[in-house]
């Protein structure tokens, strides 16, 4: 009889688990808390996604269709983990829907819950949802992928617009000391967007590091050198209303001294990552751990990745911490390939 | 006696009561000595005004005017590294003298910044090693020449007033290279000495020692009468023809 298997969360993670197990003949459950899946790319409708620009519906889209084709899968829409009791090495789970609850049990359990975004208006400083004109690069993936990128003020296009990186990251005013790592590439991607789609418009990121690690560089070195993206050194540590429906940022700069007040347009914030409620609710409902930054905590952070610290159950994708789709993806099948030998050695 | 005192204390210095003074740069304060305001006396701190400090704006025409000449078409690139200014044989000399912070202002249009250094912008020697470093290929030497092209376009009147050209110099060395071809660098090391009075020095170890080094060596071309260079008139025809073109252009 085919291993059962359960995948707990519907994004690239939890997709390529999914689609993986069911490939070497398992039996796969996939409980997705939305009525779509995808994950966080499909519910900001990201539209072009670095490193290379590809169209998010090529590649969100395709580990969707591969999912919904495969025989081998059983989706659950709307649903969640209602219940969850190790069986002797086994796991009996009730998976609660909209209309129906099932109760099965489980070989093996991938955990693929992924990230929330972190809310800027949680840091007051940069007046988020205070001013119409101060978004962030979640508010600006939307609006990019609506193809409606316009002054929320008064619908005209912006000028000059700031971006404004580590919001809600490397901050211990706001809890989060770690680094979310895609934010940067993310800014510079957008900023090159911006600049193709509205040459008049100039874009500006202020920033203390820029940490668009390993090839993502390129997108780096893309914007300033084809894009005339300019670069500031300095954190915002104000946002400010300013003359003529500006927002002012106030900043230091850092390479010459002293502070600036320079009013904008527009202002993108560039709002980190987070292990969101749904990571404190695994650990509440499947025993897991949380790690000092509030993601999942692996078993070995080196040596076992992808294993938490209860038997049985493993890890993938952005849940554990903050990471880019590529990374998720890999270790959706990484966690398949370790939730799969589990499986079968306790048959 | 107290009230004598008072009245002789001198006028307060520009925004002399504000705590923490040093922090707000004087281009910032507005204060009239006499003001007077439907007849009440508003004289000196009653009516200091601090300006805001927001900036109109980052200045990008600016940058758009250096970034199409052809020494400073990569300023776009320059992410502010420092390689330059570490490896700049001037800095050392001239603290102020920072290829860096220039490309930054430069970028920016921080004209308020540049306008500082229009007294040490020139001081660049062209020995190239910034650009040999920079991982960028900004090519900073080059912005150094974009840099002196735009002292002259936007700050005439304070290149004028900072550098002053040394006409004395300036017509020795003109001599020099129209009379005979070839710089003289002992003779030219002799007159500046000269000017600065410190002839006596040119009798001792050090810089007589130098003068001779130079004869032997075969830097002091003209005092071994080596002679013209090659064909050497009609270069100097071109040399005068654009000294002489320099010149108009300049008046003008
Ligand atoms: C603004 C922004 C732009 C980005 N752009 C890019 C890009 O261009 N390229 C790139 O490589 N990366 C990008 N990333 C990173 C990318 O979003 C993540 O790497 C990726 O979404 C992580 O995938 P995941 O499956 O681990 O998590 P998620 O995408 O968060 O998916 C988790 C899924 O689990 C579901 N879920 C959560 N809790 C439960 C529960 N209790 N029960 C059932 N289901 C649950 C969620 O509904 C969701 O569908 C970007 C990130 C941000 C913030
Ligand atoms: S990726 Fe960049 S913007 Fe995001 S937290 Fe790290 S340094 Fe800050
Ligand atoms: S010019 Fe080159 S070396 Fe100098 S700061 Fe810019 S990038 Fe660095
Ligand atoms: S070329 Fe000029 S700026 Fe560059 S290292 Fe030499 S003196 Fe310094």
């Amino acid at each position: 009889m085919a291993e059962n298997i359960l995948v707990v969360g519907g994004g690239p993670a939890g997709l390529h688990s999914a689609v993986t197990l069911a490939d070497i003949g398992a039996n796969v459950s996939l409980v997705e808390r939305d009525s779509f899946l995808g994950g966080n790319p499909k519910k900001f409708k990201y539209k072009f996604l670095f490193p290379d620009m590809q169209p998010a519906d090529d590649v969100i889209g395709e580990l969707i269709k591969r999912a919904e084709k495969n025989d081998g899968v059983k989706i659950y829409y709307s649903s969640n983990v209602s219940n969850f009791k190790e069986n002797e090495k086994k796991f009996d789970v009730t998976i609660k829907s909209p209309d129906a609850s099932e109760t099965k049990t489980f070989d093996s359990v991938i955990v693929a819950t992924g990230f929330e975004h972190f809310d800027p208006a949680r840091d007051a400083k940069y007046s988020y949802q205070l001013f119409d004109d101060v978004i962030d690069i979640k508010d600006l993936e939307r609006m990019m992928g609506e193809n409606n990128f316009v002054r929320p003020s008064n619908g005209q296009p912006p000028k000059n617009v700031a971006f404004i990186l580590c919001v809600g990251s490397r901050d211990r005013h706001v809890g989060n000391q770690y680094c979310s790592r895609v934010c940067c590439t993310v800014s510079v991607k957008q900023a090159i967007e911006l600049r193709e789609r509205f040459p008049d418009c100039d874009a500006y990121i202020f920033y203390m590091d820029i940490r668009t690690y390993g090839f993502f560089e390129d997108l780096y070195w893309k914007a300033m050198e084809e894009h005339d993206v300019q670069i500031v050194k300095g954190r915002i540590a104000e946002i400010t209303s300013g003359p003529n429906n500006t927002v002012i940022c106030k900043g230091e700069d850092t390479l010459l001294r002293g502070p600036f007040e320079i009013p904008f347009d527009m202002v993108v914030l560039a709002s980190g990552m987070e292990g969101g409620p749904q990571s404190s609710e695994m650990v509440d409902k499947l025993g897991l751990e949380l790690n000092e930054h509030g993601f999942l905590k692996p078993q070995n952070v080196t040596l076992a990745p992808f294993k938490s610290n209860r038997k049985g159950i493993f890890l993938a994708g952005a849940c554990t911490g903050p990471k880019a789709i590529s990374d998720s993806i890999v270790e959706g099948g990484a966690a398949a390939m370790d939730a799969y030998i589990y499986a079968v050695k306790n048959k | 006696m107290a009230l004598k005192e008072q009245e002789k204390r001198p006028v307060a210095a520009k925004g002399e009561h504000i705590i923490a003074r040093h922090l707000i740069e004087d281009d910032y304060i507005k204060e009239e000595k006499n003001l007077v305001i439907d007849g009440v006396d508003v004289s000196g701190r009653w009516n200091t005004f601090i300006f805001s400090r927001v900036n109109p704006k980052f200045d990008r025409s600016f940058f758009s005017e250096i970034k199409k000449t052809v020494v400073g078409s990569r300023i776009n690139r320059c992410w502010q590294c420092g390689m330059c200014t570490a490896s700049c044989t001037v800095t050392p000399l001239h603290r102020r003298f920072n290829p860096r912070a220039f490309i930054y202002m430069m970028q920016l249009g921080n004209m308020k910044e540049l306008k500082k250094y229009v007294d040490v912008a020139w001081r660049c020697v062209g020995c190239y090693k910034c650009s040999q470093r920079c991982p960028k290929q900004v090519n900073p030497a080059e912005m150094m020449e974009a840099l002196a092209l735009v002292m002259k376009k936007y700050f005439p009147e304070e290149v004028e007033s900072k550098l002053k050209v040394d006409e004395d110099v300036k017509k020795i060395y003109e001599d020099m290279i129209l009379g005979n071809g070839r710089l003289d660098l002992a003779k030219l090391h002799i007159s500046s000495m000269r000017k600065m009075g410190r002839t006596k020095e040119l009798v001792d170890r050090i810089e007589g020692g130098a003068v001779l080094k130079m004869v032997k060596d075969g830097r002091a071309f003209s005092l071994l009468q080596l002679g013209k260079p090659h064909g050497w008139k009609k270069s100097r025809q071109a040399i005068e023809g654009y000294l002489k073109k320099v010149d108009t252009i300049e008046k003008n």
